[in-house]
């Protein structure tokens, strides 16, 4: 086993293609969080925002359809999700919990009963459209084919930072969690301010879930996003919601995970599957240290 | 009024019971199976309910399946109970036959079963060490089957590596790949093979990167052996235009242009072989290997219209080699002690 092995293009290549799911998703999750709200049914947002796009992208023919399909079904949840917490004032956990249950079971159901197939979807007439990548040839002997949404999703990290630290409304988004009523006080109301955040996690949520399944995959499976959403939450957390540090916490996730999958020759492989949560752990473990140096600073 | 619905409603229930007069003709025993993931993965699960749809087509027998998600769902435990007692909350009757599918049952099928002692159960993939009587576990011979694969991916190969995704490092996933292996190290002496484990059956998107992981290291091709998370390796041999193998069921179809062949394991036939006919096949107590020889372990080759990456020739040295494992001049290497 050498270093070219586990460290090579294709490492590279899976780590961007797997955190990509993590970024989008955990943009979401700051959407919320920035308006101080802490959203873990971000993976059941994008288990239905994936289960949307791959029946959008057959029923219709077209990945443009099932992208259309799994954002229209990300803004549902994200409207549900704000009108539990925002309108009725409910706990934002249970309702997260909530989410990643009923979006679970939702899908299966569906599934189940229009197409009736079980565990995941295999049509037997037309295809699920994949969304286009780009082709960049040979590098190092592995072909390097991205999806679009890799560079948009990096894209779109540069524009939520902007939106939120160089916009008035990021600002106020910021205030209706931290001072809602110094928000009140200028005239904006907090509660939509916090309704625009849970709808944009929605809508971040379920382009992640498309990109998973319809991009990355090109099928449904029952329980797809297999907790990437909670792995967001964490880099969220970890990523203290600024986008730039959001989306290194995710690459840095995806790097040991594509990491320790070449490391099986080496490490016996029950154990590298671990190495993503024991990195979790210890992000987590680096993060408390660090609050602990600024109040000790600070006092 | 009154009398009108009092005799349709008495129409329809004659109408019921005549119905399920006409069902009760069956000859066999119900059958459950109680699957260890989901149903779906195209694969091992999928090709246990092949056996029940045969069934339920054939003497319309009556037939449930339990799904425990990997124990998520519902526990392992708890599976087995269901489809043994019923569960009349959820429209589930208990069943003559259950069928556990999956090694996982190991810890729970003693308990249930010496619960149910007037009903029969099966093991399938896996063998208890002490097998009460009612009992039968169905263990494959996946090694013999791997090491035809292996071989077909050893002639084929361009680079000399060949590579396997296994759900899990656990013993039945093992005895795959030592026979894989083996097959491959048979065709060509310098065959490098290389294993990743995915160490799930449910997520493709983990089986596209082990996948990946395999191809870059100069695997051409990659035997898919974990479930639904091999629809992840045909995601990537797509992408990499690389070939990859089936597994249990015959996969070909799912991409003819890059699967070349897949090693089946007839689970289904199994199945159907021991509800159709219990008295010649059921034997409480005991352990049934079924192989190559009865015809539970085999290569196929999708249908005649896909295109074929391998050969007549290859096909028929397989053939040759088939019945050289069958006589046991060729003995497989197996995980099992």
């Amino acid at each position: 086993m050498d270093f070219a092995s586990i460290f090579n293009v294709s490492t590279l290549l899976n780590t961007f293609n797997t955190a990509t799911i993590v970024i989008l998703a955990g943009l979401g999750c700051l959407m919320t969080d920035q308006a101080g709200m802490m959203n873990i049914g971000i993976d059941g947002m994008m288990t239905a925002g994936a289960f949307a796009a791959v029946m959008g992208s057959w029923l219709c023919g077209s990945w443009v359809m099932g992208l259309v399909f799994a954002l229209a079904v990300g803004l549902l949840f994200g409207l549900f999700y704000g009108v539990f917490v925002i309108r009725f004032k409910s706990d934002e956990f249970i309702i997260g919990v909530a989410l990643n249950i009923f979006a679970v079971a939702i899908t299966t159901f569906i599934l189940r009963s229009i197409p009736g197939q079980t565990g995941s979807f295999h049509p037997a007439t037309g295809a699920v459209v994949k969304m286009p990548s780009i082709d960049l040839g040979f590098i190092a002997g592995t072909r390097v084919n991205l999806s679009v949404m890799v560079p948009l999703s990096w894209l779109l990290v540069l524009l939520c930072w902007v939106m939120l630290y160089r916009t008035p409304l990021g600002f106020w988004l910021h205030a209706s969690g931290e001072h809602p009523e110094s928000l009140r006080s200028v005239g904006r109301s907090p509660e939509r301010m916090k309704f625009l955040g849970a709808t944009l996690c929605g809508l971040f949520c379920g382009l992640s879930g498309a990109y998973l399944s319809i991009s990355y995959l090109s099928t449904f499976t029952e329980n797809m996003s297999a907790s990437r959403g909670y792995v967001a939450v964490a880099c969220v957390i970890f990523g203290r919601s600024n986008p730039p540090l959001v989306f290194l916490a995710a690459l840095l996730f995806s790097l040991i995970d594509a990491v320790g999958q070449r490391l099986q020759g080496v490490v016996d492989p029950t154990l590298t599957s671990t190495f993503p949560y024991l990195g979790t752990i210890l992000m987590m473990v680096l993060l408390a240290l660090r609050n602990q140096a600024k109040k000790k600073r600070a006092a | 009024m009154k009398k009108l619905i009092a005799a349709v409603l008495t129409l329809c229930l004659l109408l019921c019971s005549l119905s399920f007069a006409a069902a009760e003709e069956k000859s066999t025993p119900s059958i459950a199976i109680v699957v260890a993931g989901t149903l779906g993965d195209r694969s091992f699960y999928d090709s246990a309910k092949e056996g029940l749809d045969q069934l339920a087509a054939e003497f319309g027998t009556k037939t449930t399946v339990v799904e425990c998600n990997e124990g998520a769902a519902v526990g392992y435990f708890d599976g087995l109970w269901t489809a043994a007692a019923g569960d009349p909350g959820k429209g589930i009757d208990g069943s003559d036959i259950i069928a556990a599918v999956g090694w996982q049952f190991y810890d729970d099928l003693t308990e249930v079963a010496e619960a149910f002692p007037d009903k029969k159960f099966l093991f399938i993939d896996n063998a208890l060490e002490e097998i009460p009587a009612n009992v039968m576990c169905i263990t494959y011979a996946q090694n013999q089957g791997s090491f035809l694969v292996g071989y077909i991916a050893g002639k084929l190969t361009a680079t000399g590596a060949v590579g396997a995704v296994g759900g899990e490092d656990a013993d039945t996933i093992n005895d795959f790949l030592v026979g894989y292996a083996a097959g491959a190290q048979y065709a060509r002496e310098d065959a490098q093979v290389r294993f990743q484990y995915a160490n799930t059956y449910e997520d493709p998107a983990i089986g596209k990167e082990c996948a990946n992981a395999l191809y870059s290291t100069g695997c051409d091709i990659v035997f898919a052996v974990a479930g639904k998370t091999g629809e992840g390796v045909f995601e990537a041999a797509r992408e990499a235009d690389k070939l990859a193998i089936g597994v249990d069921g015959d996969q070909k179809y799912i991409d003819p242009d890059r699967i070349i062949c897949s090693m089946v394991k007839r689970v289904g036939k199994s199945i159907y072989d021991v509800v159709s006919d219990p008295e010649a096949f059921f034997k409480g107590g005991e352990t049934w290997n079924a192989d190559m020889a009865t015809g539970y372990i085999d290569v196929v080759y999708g249908t005649e219209d896909m295109p074929q990456q391998a050969s007549d020739e290859l096909k028929a040295e397989v053939e040759q080699l088939k019945e050289k494992i069958i006589s046991g001049e060729i003995e497989v290497p197996t995980a099992f002690k």
